[in-house]
């Protein structure tokens, strides 16, 4: 009897002894927390071709101490160099044994020269790091990607935090900037149309600005700490590098990365000028319908490049009493309708010269037919017989 | 014994079962068929559809799995036959069971964390498995409305950011593509089987086999949904997007602004799958018990065995994921087919009449 009720509990007592075990023993790990002292919280990724590989330059947001008055995020940029991105990446944990942490990072800026060769033999590295956000944005930059990660910004602590203001939806319903990200830039480049594109960063100097003298938020690891003058820098987006199969082959100056946004339908708000009277009149896109359209039902295979705008005058020399009045003049919207029409008509020229499939043409052909798509893909772009429209009213 | 009503019953077809196809096998198939990912999981749904309805059939005959082996190959024959099925419940955990691993340790931690995090969820996988299979009636009344809420929530949130326009051309995978998907789709279809071992806890109504099946095709509308908002998302990055439904919705232009707000409703749909992801083994250990008794004490040491197996399974496989997968949905997918659709065919063929004993 007693036998059999000690059998009986059993397995009651073997269940308790297992969850105790596995209670204690799961009290005996670190629960995936962080120790932000051991730990590299990147928030920019810089990238350079160097002559002996690469270089990455990584922005690492640092605690900034218990002083109230300092706002803001503080960072320290380190450099790595190696032969691909991981060996840097290596290097730098070498150098500061901190272990780079990606989930937090939001750019990575890719310096000029690195631009010229196929990006994905690098960033292939941070699409397979499952970590990496993949709505992080992305950018090109004149010079190397080390100067602007490293620079001063005239507007925040961080010079990452201040490039990401540039992508704002503010930005982009001003139809200045395209900002891209890498999963968007991934699709395009793995896309039938094998082509992208990124914003171009520059940084100008600001007339009248403070010089750090290295005791501010961002000190450099290559440039050494304390003493050296840093001039503040202001950062811009105004341009959109073109990408095909990887490489950058073009620029898009602002005025066409203005007609790229129209025909993308982003701008809202967004302002250019035009002419009036021989002046300068200030236009202001009210809506914006943008539309691009690949008609294979012709002889010839046609593309559409369609823009309807609505438009207001915003600025132009006029009486006291007509400042009320924002409706934009007939000769206005003449004027801007040429306007468009002729950077419309320079956007596709520059996509074509370039060879980079900006509007996704082949994209679209291999949606409507994959039997056309093969026969055609290849001198899809050269042998397209292009309409542009444009209808711009009040 | 608690009795598993037909709502309780449909609650499950409609919105518990689709849940456990969320999170790998949509890449999975991203993988085979590309944009055609779309058909080799109807297909598989259809199948699995017709499966069910054959099983909501036999219910009729107010008999369990067992008895409806005992009644035609005797005790013996039954008693193998059930446990050779048990054996392959226990197998069909294995994949959701380590897929529900990878996604708690890498969705809700930032690094890697030790293998020890998701040891507790063996003690409620031990505690969930002791319980009756026809308890299960309850519990899916509480996640049935949870599983809608979390989906809904997914699916709103992620359904803007897609272009679903890249799922064309319709069978630019082809044929090769399409088998190719529908057999690595096999393993994330054992719904027939779970619904086997449920047989002689419900009371057949009228119409209940179509139902069942339009309710398991109802959830299928719904994978289907999303799984073309997922690849419409990704497009050709789709085949390296691990973890599905917790991917698809970070791309909501207020997730900028507010934050992960999406973690509400995955969080919802990750309590739903750790129910759902050991359902199996639970189905597992009631046709051992169908075919050996039910002592007090047994569930215990069945729940307890098959946990403490999977647990050390677990740990051992803890870097092989990919090469598991390789070998369940590859070279060993046809076993899930003679489980989940063949099996319960031919169990329309057993003896209708119960066989009288001496």
């Amino acid at each position: 009897m007693k036998k059999h009720k000690f059998l009986k509990t059993i397995p009651m007592k073997l269940y308790l002894i297992l969850a105790v075990f596995i209670i204690f023993y799961f009290f005996f790990n670190d629960f995936g927390l962080v120790d932000i002292q051991k730990t590299a919280v990147i928030l920019a990724v810089g990238i350079d071709k160097t002559d002996n590989g690469y270089s990455v330059t990584t922005e690492i947001a640092v605690p900034k101490g218990s002083d109230r008055k300092m706002g803001g995020t503080s960072s320290l940029e380190i450099v790595g160099e190696g032969k691909n991105v991981s060996a840097c990446i290596s290097d730098i944990f070498s150098k500061t044994s901190w272990v780079p942490k990606f989930v937090f990072c939001d750019l990575i800026v890719i310096g000029e020269r690195a631009a010229k060769e196929d990006v994905f033999s690098y960033l292939n590295y941070f699409i397979r790091n499952k970590y990496m956000p993949e709505s992080c944005n992305l950018a090109v930059c004149e010079g190397t990607a080390q100067e602007i990660i490293s620079s001063q910004s005239a507007i925040d602590d961080t010079s990452s935090l201040a490039i990401g203001k540039l992508f704002s939806d503010a930005s982009v319903k001003s139809g200045m900037v395209m900002p891209n990200t890498l999963k968007d830039f991934t699709i395009g480049y793995f896309g039938p149309s094998k082509s992208s594109y990124l914003p171009y960063l520059r940084s100008t100097p600001q007339k009248g600005s403070h010089t750090h003298g290295g005791s501010g938020g961002s000190n450099s690891s290559s440039g050494g700490s304390g003493g050296n003058q840093v001039e503040e820098q202001a950062y811009s987006a105004e341009e959109t590098a073109l990408f095909s199969e990887g490489r950058m082959v073009g620029l898009l100056p602002h005025e066409l990365t203005f007609a790229f946004s129209l025909l993308k339908g982003n701008v809202h708000a967004g302002n250019f000028n035009a002419k009036e009277d021989d002046a300068d009149a200030t236009l202001t896109i009210l809506e914006d319908e943008g539309g691009v359209e690949l008609d294979m039902k012709k002889q010839k295979v046609t593309l559409s490049l369609d823009l309807h705008a609505r438009l207001c005058c915003k600025s132009v020399t006029s009486e006291v009493e007509e400042i009320a009045s924002e409706e934009a003049s007939d000769e206005a919207l003449e004027s801007a309708e040429k306007l468009l029409r002729a950077d419309i008509e320079k956007l596709w020229n520059t996509c074509k010269e370039a060879d980079c499939d900006l509007f996704n043409l082949r994209r679209s052909l291999y949606r409507s037919s994959h039997k056309k798509y093969e026969e055609w893909k290849d001198d899809l772009i050269d042998s397209l017989e292009v309409e542009i429209k444009t209808n711009v009213n009040r | 014994m608690k009795r598993i009503s037909s709502r309780q019953l449909y609650f499950f077809l409609a919105c518990i079962a689709p849940v456990g196809k969320l999170l790998f096998l949509p890449t999975q198939l991203a993988n085979s068929a590309r944009n055609d990912l779309l058909f080799p999981m109807l297909a598989s749904y259809l199948v699995q559809a017709g499966a069910i309805f054959c099983v909501l059939l036999l219910a009729k005959r107010k008999m369990n799995l067992y008895e409806l082996l005992e009644n035609t190959f005797g005790g013996i024959a039954a008693k193998i036959l059930i446990s050779i099925f048990a054996l392959f419940l226990f197998y069909a955990t294995l994949v959701p069971l380590l897929e529900q691993r990878l996604f708690v340790q890498n969705v809700f931690y930032d690094t890697l964390p030790s293998l020890i995090v998701f040891a507790p969820y063996y003690i409620f996988a031990a505690y969930v498995i002791s319980k009756p299979l026809s308890s299960h009636g309850r519990v899916w009344d509480i996640l049935a409305p949870l599983s809608v809420f979390g989906f809904l929530g997914i699916l709103v949130l992620s359904v803007g950011s897609a272009d679903f326009g890249a799922l064309l051309p319709i069978g630019a995978g082809g044929i090769r593509g399409f088998l190719r998907g529908t057999m690595s789709a096999t393993n994330w279809f054992f719904d027939a089987s779970i619904a086997l071992t449920l047989l002689g806890k419900f009371d057949y109504g009228k119409g209940m086999a179509w139902k069942g099946a339009l309710f398991y095709l109802a959830g299928g509308v719904g994978v289907l949904t999303f799984l073309a908002t997922f690849y419409g998302i990704f497009q050709e990055t789709a085949l390296h997007q691990l973890f599905a439904f917790s991917q698809t919705s970070q791309y909501f232009s207020g997730v900028t602004v507010l934050g992960r707000i999406d973690y509400l409703f995955i969080f919802a749909l990750a309590l739903v799958m750790a129910f759902y992801c050991i359902l199996p083994a639970q189905a597992g250990v009631d046709c051992l018990l169908q075919a050996y008794g039910k002592p007090r004490y047994l569930p215990t040491v069945f729940s307890v065995l098959v946990t403490g197996t999977l647990f050390i399974i677990s740990l051992t496989l803890d870097y092989r994921f990919s090469e598991v997968l390789e070998v369940i949905s590859g070279t060993m997918f046809w076993i899930f087919p003679i489980f989940t659709v063949m099996l319960p065919i031919l169990c329309l063929l057993l003896r209708r009449k119960r066989r009288e004993k001496a």
